[in-house]
């Protein structure tokens, strides 16, 4: 995407003030079971406004997919969430089961992270698009079956009247997630949440499903959250960038503003792991020294600290708190790096 | 996605050949000859191994047909008349020749041919076998899809309590206490004897019943556990059924829709397994009930020393166990779509 189409989305999103589309408030999930407590998410909140891209970064149990999972209700029975998350301005956590399918796939939608495990390995492709179809609405076979087409067709799957009667392990990679975006579709969601959708396909088909998660986000105007752990991914393309780490939000801005002055420490360690072609071939990659902390045990400090170059003594009494320090661009730390674009 | 499209390479396969063509290339009826051919060997070596067993064993058909008072000289020419003093190679081997033309020899004891007895006993054993199978099957799906439902509800653990109790019974006590409550306490059933099917289905049934349910029990209880353990990992670990249930679809349609169509195979594993276990049950429960089936028609062959009746029923077990395994193989890739048969 050049320079000036990305200032031009940034341009139009930012007319779109007013309601926001989902507002999630403190959301916190932890998971009991047998005297073991796991504080998945602790206290998440931001903003989602119709026709944004926001981009949910963190490594592997920083709580993005669980918070995001938790918003659709699709958390085993074992997970505890408070907080609140409403979807245009309708409160969804609490909601009982029956009331909460009505929000599924036809208000939020979510691609996974594997096609391969995601699509029925017993049912034609078909059958799984037009039963998403026929979940909101009384639509018969026949026009179950022409939404499917189209559906395929805007997703563009070569041949879709053939793929309708194939099985997901006759489709690659790439188709498999062009299946699951039309499934995701099928019933005009207002958000769709693709949590890592991107993470098991290879570099260029990951191009492709981005591109045309882009387009389908213009020509239906739905808001789209993307969940990552690659922050490259999230700088190419989202609005805005919320950093989390250990269940809680560490920075969230505007992905300009961000991109051009990193604070937390963590997004700059993050940023720093990133492999670059400008680096001289064979130099080590740098990597944050330790592990995330245990979310069974959380300290009372910064949870970060361990790992931090810049900790000092009072990031180990208080954790810091996820404040506005300037317009746009949260963090919370209290020796935030100087600013400097990476 | 221009790049790849390993589906365009089927162009060449529009060339229809004809249906004969089709079905003679078919990959499973390649399967189908294969397993048969395969099953000469197995049933030869199991009636083998069944007639150097029973040579084993002390006693001859002659001594234990006239009894303990007849002669040394009565039993030897007895022993001649019946053709059991050949060597036991040539006894085997004229067994076997026979066999392979389609007789299965006269009986020793009753010098009946076996065939057309074993004929009126099939249609018994295979009434209780098809039954018991019907009802450990009929009865585990929809209790093991309930309990799936709610997992840790009040119906699944009362179903898993009910099928851990019925696991560690065996069939043949179970028998017993059927009939105790049920055919002489409050006597809805008769204890034992047989009603073949021309004096009426129901009458039929009711002498079938007590039989077919101490067979099925067992297994309906390891049905009912293992189908409900696979449903409840596919509904908690499998994405799939994350996808579903994200389509706003009803809890009903995930598990029946999704979740029984992945956990069948596994379940039809399980039932193709215990097919052995099936059969075998019914030779000590055909004896409790006084069945005239192929099980105690075999039992009383074993007690009169009767190899070619032995050998007879021991053929058809092996046989029926044989293509049993073969329809179960051939399940699999109807239930599967990744699984077809054939080296394409």
């Amino acid at each position: 995407m050049s320079i000036e189409e990305m200032a031009e989305r940034t341009a139009i999103v930012a007319d779109g003030g007013g309601q926001p589309l989902l507002e999630v408030e403190d959301l916190r999930v932890r998971f009991e079971s047998r005297g073991r407590r796991v504080n998945a998410v602790n206290g998440l909140s931001y903003r989602l406004y119709e026709g944004r891209m926001l981009a949910i970064i963190g490594e592997s149990g920083s709580g993005k997919s669980v918070s995001s999972r938790a918003l659709m209700g699709l958390l085993p029975g074992s997970a505890r969430i408070s907080g609140s998350a409403r979807f245009q301005g309708r409160q969804l956590l609490g909601l009982p089961d029956r009331e909460m399918r009505r929000h599924r796939g036809a208000d939020i939608a979510m691609v996974f992270q594997d096609p391969a495990r995601s699509l029925n390995p017993t049912m034609r492709i078909g059958a799984q698009i037009t039963e998403a179809v026929r979940a909101h609405g009384d639509v018969d076979k026949r026009a179950a079956y022409e939404r499917a087409m189209e559906l395929l067709q805007l997703v563009r799957l070569p041949a879709p009247e053939r793929r309708f009667h194939e099985y997901p392990h006759q489709l690659s990679g790439g188709m498999r997630q062009r299946v699951m975006i039309a499934i995701a579709l099928a019933a005009d969601p207002k958000l769709l949440i693709a949590d890592e959708a991107t993470t098991a396909l290879d570099v260029t088909t990951q191009a492709q499903i981005m591109e045309l998660l882009l387009e389908l986000q213009e020509r239906l105007g739905m808001a789209i959250i993307l969940i990552s752990h690659d922050l490259g991914l999230a700088a190419t393309y989202a609005h805005d960038v919320i950093v989390m780490y250990a269940g809680r939000a560490v920075e969230y801005a505007p992905a300009s503003t961000l991109f051009a002055a990193v604070r937390m420490p963590y997004t700059e360690a993050l940023l720093g792991a990133i492999p670059r072609l400008e680096r001289p071939p064979h130099s080590p990659l740098p990597v944050t020294p330790g592990q995330p902390p245990d979310l069974t045990a959380l300290p009372a400090g910064c949870p970060f600290e361990p790992r931090c170059p810049r900790a000092q003594d009072d990031c180990r009494t208080e954790a810091p708190p996820f404040t506005e320090h300037e317009p746009g661009h949260w963090w919370a730390c209290y020796h935030p790096c100087e600013g400097s674009s990476s | 996605m221009t790049v790849t499209d390993p589906a365009l390479g089927d162009a060449r396969e529009t060339a229809a050949p004809g249906v004969a063509t089709r079905i003679l290339r078919s990959p499973s009826l390649r399967l189908i000859v294969r397993r048969l051919l395969a099953a000469i060997p197995i049933i030869i070596g199991v009636s083998l191994l069944t007639f150097i067993v029973l040579s084993l064993i002390p006693g001859n058909a002659a001594q234990l047909l006239l009894g303990p008072e007849a002669t040394p000289e009565q039993v030897e020419a007895m022993t001649r008349q019946m053709g059991l003093d050949q060597p036991p190679v040539q006894r085997y081997l004229d067994w076997l020749g026979g066999a392979l033309t389609g007789d299965l020899g006269t009986s020793l004891v009753s010098q009946q041919p076996v065939t057309s007895e074993l004929g009126v006993r099939l249609g018994v054993t295979g009434e209780l076998v098809g039954l018991a199978f019907l009802m450990s099957l009929g009865f585990a799906i929809p209790v093991a899809l309930l309990a799936a439902y709610r997992p840790n509800r009040l119906f699944d653990r009362v179903s898993m309590l009910v099928s851990i109790t019925g696991l560690a019974v065996a069939n043949y006590v179970i028998a017993l206490l059927l009939v105790l409550v049920f055919a002489v306490q409050f006597t809805f059933f008769p204890a034992i004897g047989y009603v073949p099917l021309s004096q009426g289905l129901g009458e039929n049934l009711r002498s079938m019943l007590l039989p077919a349910v101490s067979i099925a029990f067992p297994l309906f209880c390891f049905y009912t556990r293992f189908l409900r353990g696979d449903l409840v990992d596919q509904l908690q670990g499998e994405d799939y059924i994350t996808t579903a249930r994200a389509k706003g679809i009803g809890p009903w349609q995930v598990l029946l829709r999704h979740a029984f169509r992945n956990s069948s195979f596994g379940l039809l594993t399980v039932v193709g397994l215990n097919l052995g276990t099936l059969i075998g049950a019914t030779v000590i429960i055909e004896q409790i009930f006084a069945l005239p089936g192929i099980g105690q028609l075999m039992l009383q062959a074993i007690n009169t020393r009767d190899f070619v009746v032995v050998q007879a029923c021991v053929v058809v077990f092996a046989v029926v166990a044989v293509l049993a395994n073969l329809v179960t193989d051939l399940l699999y890739a109807v239930l599967d779509p990744r699984i077809r048969y054939g080296n394409r």
